[in-house]
């Protein structure tokens, strides 16, 4: 009856091949190592997907893209995927101390896993990207690199750290470039998503956020997903971009942190006021994820989520 | 053959519109019975069919179902538009779901088809449905038909999901010809009773600077549908050549007659929403533009109103505009419980 879909071709393919929705059973996910983190997605980062995280800078954007990166590493028994990644940064500079940090602790926590000459940072390859247009010339580059990648582990997964930088600077805010922006939002899309399918990746980007100015007659905003309204560091914000990119990606994920002081230490006149943060993860929206949110903490051995 | 009564039904549809002089209905209606192939008919048949064409799949919600006139409408282009994350998924995968349910739960007992084109559609979302709506029918099944059992055969969730027939598509190009394939594809598996295509607009928004080819590939792949229910029968033909000479926006209205005729099926058409410049500030819209929407003859807008998930009748022919809350809940399209509590935290 059915037929598992054979090797696309975009353009000769004029019949299309079915498939049943059992095909795509079991959802292959990636871990972040952390259980409660995963119970909030459903298991991990998913396959063939399109994953947003959204947070104002400081959030742990890119902490849980490198974490992704290494886990994706390990394997399917320990809620990786045995693959190496692609990490396209457009921050610069890129956290390579922190990566060496995050990678020792993995090796240490897995030292049958990984060999001691051996170095997990070796199967994350790096490409820094600096504006929307190389991003989308370098996608025929990416393909290849997919197709034939010698590498010691295949390359499932993509990072894009961020979106949003690659836009936020060039364009202006005029009906001509917000329409090219947006064509842009679409093709890149596009080709992520062709890619994530034909090689059933896993891809996360990360996007920023906007303060949100308060006209003083409501919010003029349209809501999207879960949260009525996304507040971090007591600010109410948005994520940047805006609706059509929105369209492009499948799930959304929000960091928020806010601090609040936790009480004196050390008491009497000398005692000074302690500072701490609290970040959660919400769920913005994603196809096969109820509304949920968990509580988390960023430690020198990566993110890991807490039950408070 | 449907052709008669399927065109009488259309005619007193068109009618209470009142968009057209009674006496352009007339010829319009005397050129139709000339046309129409002349099969008798036995009462059995007719009394078959006009229950067929009162056919109404459940969203399972009842609420949606109440403003919907029963359910979504057979034979019948509907168009479901709304943000990211207000449910336009959801409501697809459901229906996928909903069809292969017996009637007397408010499906159709047929197979569906799923066009994805965003990637969003996930396998475990599928069978969490799936395995909901299959435990749903065999309470309702104790609860009120005991005799029904024996003549029924169980369903399994799984079974479900071997009756959806998926496709990725990964390009416009790869849209326009498994639109084209959609022939060839319906004609050998006749049990399909719905089409989802989740996103008609996603392949559409990239890299049409040219909104001109970009209307005439839309329009193009919309006469392909109705190429596709021309086969049916030749008086369909006839009518289409005749139809073309009124106005143009019938064209819409041919294309819900034809599908009518076509296999009794229905297509959903899952559609994102933009923001659109008009009289000086940006409102939110329907992408595509207004060309597209023409071929539609139901659309339905998704939208938040608080913290509830409303769903909104924007165009229909036969049903008033109205606006219902529904959920998205763990087993599916749901009614919207009043102060439900909502677990936020895990």
């Amino acid at each position: 009856m059915s037929q598992v879909q054979s090797e696309p071709s975009t353009h000769n393919n004029l019949r299309p091949a079915f498939m049943t929705p059992q095909k795509l059973l079991p959802v292959e996910k990636c871990s972040l190592g952390c259980p409660i983190l995963d119970c909030c997605m459903g298991g991990g980062i998913p396959c063939n997907s399109i994953t947003e995280i959204v947070a104002e800078s400081g959030s742990g954007k890119t902490q849980l893209c490198l974490q992704l990166s290494l886990r994706a590493q390990l394997p399917p028994f320990l809620g990786g995927l045995s693959a190496s990644s692609l990490y396209l940064y457009t921050e610069f500079p890129f956290p390579t101390r922190r990566l060496h940090q995050l990678s020792s602790s993995l090796q240490c926590q897995y030292p049958q896993i990984f060999a001691s000459n051996y170095d997990p940072c070796d199967s994350i390859f790096l490409q820094s990207v600096n504006t929307a247009d190389q991003l989308l010339d370098i996608m025929p580059q990416v393909e290849s690199f997919l197709e034939n990648s010698k590498t010691r582990l295949p390359v499932r997964v993509i990072v894009i750290d961020s979106m949003a930088a690659l836009f936020r600077a060039e364009f202006e805010n005029t009906a001509s470039d917000l329409i090219r922006r947006s064509s842009l939002f679409f093709k890149i899309s596009g080709k992520l998503k062709e890619f994530a399918k034909r090689f059933n990746l896993v891809v996360l980007v990360t996007n920023q956020v906007m303060d949100v100015v308060d006209s003083g007659e409501g919010v003029n905003e349209v809501r999207i997903g879960n949260l009525s309204g996304m507040y971090s560091s007591g600010r109410r914000v948005c994520p940047a971009l805006g609706l059509s990119w929105a369209n492009c990606v499948n799930s959304r994920l929000f960091l928020s942190k806010d601090e609040y002081e936790s009480g004196l230490v050390g008491g009497g006149e000398s005692g000074f006021l302690s500072r701490e943060t609290r970040r959660r993860l919400h769920v913005v929206f994603a196809p096969h994820l109820p509304d949920l949110s968990c509580e988390f903490v960023i430690r020198r051995e990566g993110v890991v989520g807490v039950n408070r | 053959m449907d052709g008669l009564d399927g065109s009488n039904a259309i005619l007193q549809q068109e009618q209470q519109q009142q968009s057209l002089n009674p006496k352009d209905w007339i010829v319009a209606a005397h050129h139709l019975h000339l046309f129409v192939t002349t099969d008798p008919q036995n009462a059995w048949d007719l009394l078959h069919e006009e229950r067929s064409l009162m056919t109404r799949l459940t969203t399972s919600c009842a609420d949606l179902d109440d403003i919907l006139g029963g359910g979504i409408s057979c034979k019948q282009v509907t168009e479901i538009g709304g943000v990211p994350g207000i449910g336009k998924t959801q409501l697809g995968i459901q229906l996928a779901v909903n069809v292969q349910m017996p009637s007397y739960c408010g499906g159709l007992g047929g197979k569906a088809i799923y066009i994805d084109t965003e990637g969003s559609f996930m396998g475990e979302r599928a069978q969490e449905i799936a395995e909901a709506c299959v435990e749903d029918i065999s309470e309702y099944k104790r609860f009120l038909h005991k005799d029904l059992q024996a003549c029924q055969g169980e369903i399994h969730g799984k079974d479900v999901l071997q009756n959806i027939y998926f496709f990725r598509i990964c390009s416009y190009t790869e849209q326009i010809a498994l639109i084209n394939y959609l022939e060839e594809f319906i004609s050998d598996h006749k049990d399909v009773k719905i089409v989802i295509i989740d996103s008609v607009a996603f392949h559409f928004r990239q890299g049409f600077e040219d909104l001109a080819l970009r209307t005439r590939i839309l329009g193009e792949m919309a006469l392909k549908l109705v190429k596709l229910a021309k086969m049916c029968n030749l008086a369909v033909t006839n009518i289409c050549s005749l139809y073309c000479r009124f106005l143009s926006y019938i064209l819409s209205m041919l294309t819900t007659y034809l599908i009518r005729h076509f296999l009794l099926f229905k297509v959903v058409l899952l559609n994102q929403v933009t923001t659109r410049y008009m009289e000086g500030s940006f409102q939110l819209s329907f992408s595509l533009g207004d060309s597209w929407s023409r071929w539609c003859t139901n659309r339905i807008i998704l939208y938040w109103n608080r913290n509830e998930r409303y769903a909104y009748i924007d165009k229909s022919p036969y049903l008033r505009p109205a606006a219902a809350p529904y959920s998205v809940t763990a087993r599916g399209i749901r009614n919207s419980a009043p102060h439900c509590k909502r677990s936020k935290l895990v």
